[in-house]
């Protein structure tokens, strides 16, 4: 029952190649729908422990459709809602639930060795976040700080490039990344962040795939009204393992534990697990 | 948005009313005009610290222009004008701790910032004295009057116990009084055989040991 009966007849075998892929890893091909939903989790410490460190834990489900017009180009739309909780170091806790900034990107498909299933894709990105995120103010009228805000609540444009590989049943996947804030929320510029992802996949079964990769991210400095936050800027790298899986033609299941391996933040930061879980649907 | 408080405490000081004269133990008594104190720095002191933070006091304190807030400790100076205080309650501020066991209030006596709450034009020398003193010595068994003027520049530490440990492992909210007893400033000192310089020491002695850390549920007892 939670097999894929047929590996031709699911989503990823229509453009030729039956490699497992989500959201935004996948190859386009010309009116393809695919929706998804993902919980995400992660927590982040700011300042010294036991003196005035600052705590966040941080779910969110992001609410996402992809559309492919063409077998070169898929556009994507993302929409967050985020559940923050910050506890300070004596206790006080703030709970926010809110939507978060709305995500939306374009891939279009620069390179490929071949028309039906390439085996090589190279990719540039493009996107803008929207600043729909709602902004939080403290009992004096004025916006709380970033580490409160459930977004930048500004205008984000979003560059980058990919590679994929597919050689089944192993597929690569390495991808550029950069996102370029502006003055958002409360006089605040949140920092310029270039991520770095490398993953390779490898599929024993048609409807099952492991996945080992390394996420790279380097963050400038932020600012609140024109001063640098002294615990922003610096560079973290994740290790990363995760699952795909299909347990019917149109569903796919996906799984990923994020452990932080090298952090060399500014100031007092440090980042903790995270984790993914998520469900694609082909329409 | 949903917050919820922690740990805070709110820190307040409550000087002793001044009488007209106050009697000293070596049968003076001491006429005030005017008496003024700046608190620069109110820390709250951990226990297991504790016996650190005792063996700072002998390091010379340093003064900064401006001592920030931090959830232990509250920085911005305060002129105290103890002549119109009259014994009532001064609010300093509200600590927000970490969870843990303290066991007592440092405060720092020092002169005052530009922008320390309480100064004004009649007390603008406060940013470069700690401690000002002003009134008129008169001794009991002569009845010979003579004017005192003591200004304390120097900056000094005042360390102080509580009757018990606070102890913080959830949210609460606690109040502490730092009692100043500024009719005690003036014991121990013979103004007719000390020097000027011996009276000013003995006074800084006498401010430190008149400092006292009260929490609220003791205060209510006295």
């Amino acid at each position: 029952m939670w097999i894929a009966s047929g590996a031709s007849a699911c989503g990823t075998c229509s453009v030729g190649d039956p490699t497992l892929t989500v959201v935004g890893f996948e190859q386009p091909k010309a009116s393809r729908v695919r929706t998804s939903a993902a919980l995400r989790h992660r927590s982040d410490s700011i300042g010294e422990s036991g003196v005035d460190e600052l705590t966040l834990s941080e779910q969110r489900m992001e609410l996402a459709g992809a559309y492919s017009p063409t077998d070169r180009l898929s556009l994507y739309l993302m929409m967050p809602l985020v559940h923050r909780l910050i506890t300070e170091v004596n206790l006080a806790e703030a709970n926010v639930w809110a939507p978060g900034d709305l995500d939306f990107r374009v891939r279009g498909v620069v390179w490929r060795d071949r028309k039906f299933a390439p085996r090589h894709l190279v990719s540039m990105i493009g996107g803008l976040e929207f600043p729909t995120s709602s902004i939080e103010y403290g009992p004096d009228g004025r916006p709380l700080p970033l580490e409160f805000q459930v977004g930048t609540s500004s205008w984000d444009p979003i560059a980058g490039a990919s590679y994929t590989m597919f050689m089944n049943p192993w597929s690569v996947y390495v991808a550029s990344m950069a996102i370029f804030p502006t003055t958002g929320t409360a006089d605040t510029r949140a920092s310029i962040s270039v991520r770095q992802t490398a993953l390779g996949q490898y599929q024993p079964w048609d409807f099952l795939a492991f996945q080992l990769g390394v996420e790279f991210r380097f963050d400038g400095p932020g600012y609140i009204a024109g001063v640098r936050d002294p615990n922003t800027g610096g560079n973290i790298t994740y290790g990363t393992l995760g699952i795909v899986g299909v347990p019917h033609e149109k569903v796919m299941l996906h799984a990923t534990g994020a452990i932080p391996m090298v952090q060399r933040l500014d100031g007092t930061h440090e980042e903790g697990f995270a984790f993914t879980a998520g469900l694609i649907y082909d329409i | 948005m949903r917050v919820t408080d922690g740990i805070e405490v709110d820190v307040a000081y409550q000087p002793e009313a001044t009488p007209a004269q106050i009697r000293t133990d070596m049968d003076y008594r001491v006429a005030l005009d005017r008496a003024l104190i700046v608190v620069g720095k109110v820390e709250l002191l951990r226990c297991d610290n504790f016996v650190s933070d005792l063996w700072a006091l002998f390091a010379p304190a340093r003064a900064r222009a401006h001592v920030l807030d931090t959830p232990t400790s509250l920085g911005v100076p305060l002129v105290i004008d103890l002549m119109e205080s009259a014994g009532t309650p001064e609010f300093a501020g509200t600590l927000r701790p970490p969870p843990g066991r303290y066991c007592g209030m440092r405060v720092l006596g020092m002169p005052a910032d530009p922008d320390a709450a309480g100064l004004s034009d009649e007390n603008l020398e406060m940013m470069q004295h700690s401690v000002l003193i002003a009134g008129r010595v008169v001794d009991t068994s002569s009845g010979e009057e003579s004017p005192l003027l003591a200004r304390i520049w120097e900056v000094f530490d005042c360390e102080m116990r509580f009757d018990r440990p606070l102890v913080f492992d959830s949210p609460v909210l606690e109040t502490i009084s730092i009692q100043i007893d500024h009719t005690s400033w003036f014991d121990g000192i013979d103004f007719a055989l000390q020097s000027s310089d011996a009276v000013q020491q003995q006074i800084t002695e006498n401010v430190r040991s008149s400092l006292r850390a009260v929490l609220a549920d003791a205060s209510a007892q006295l």
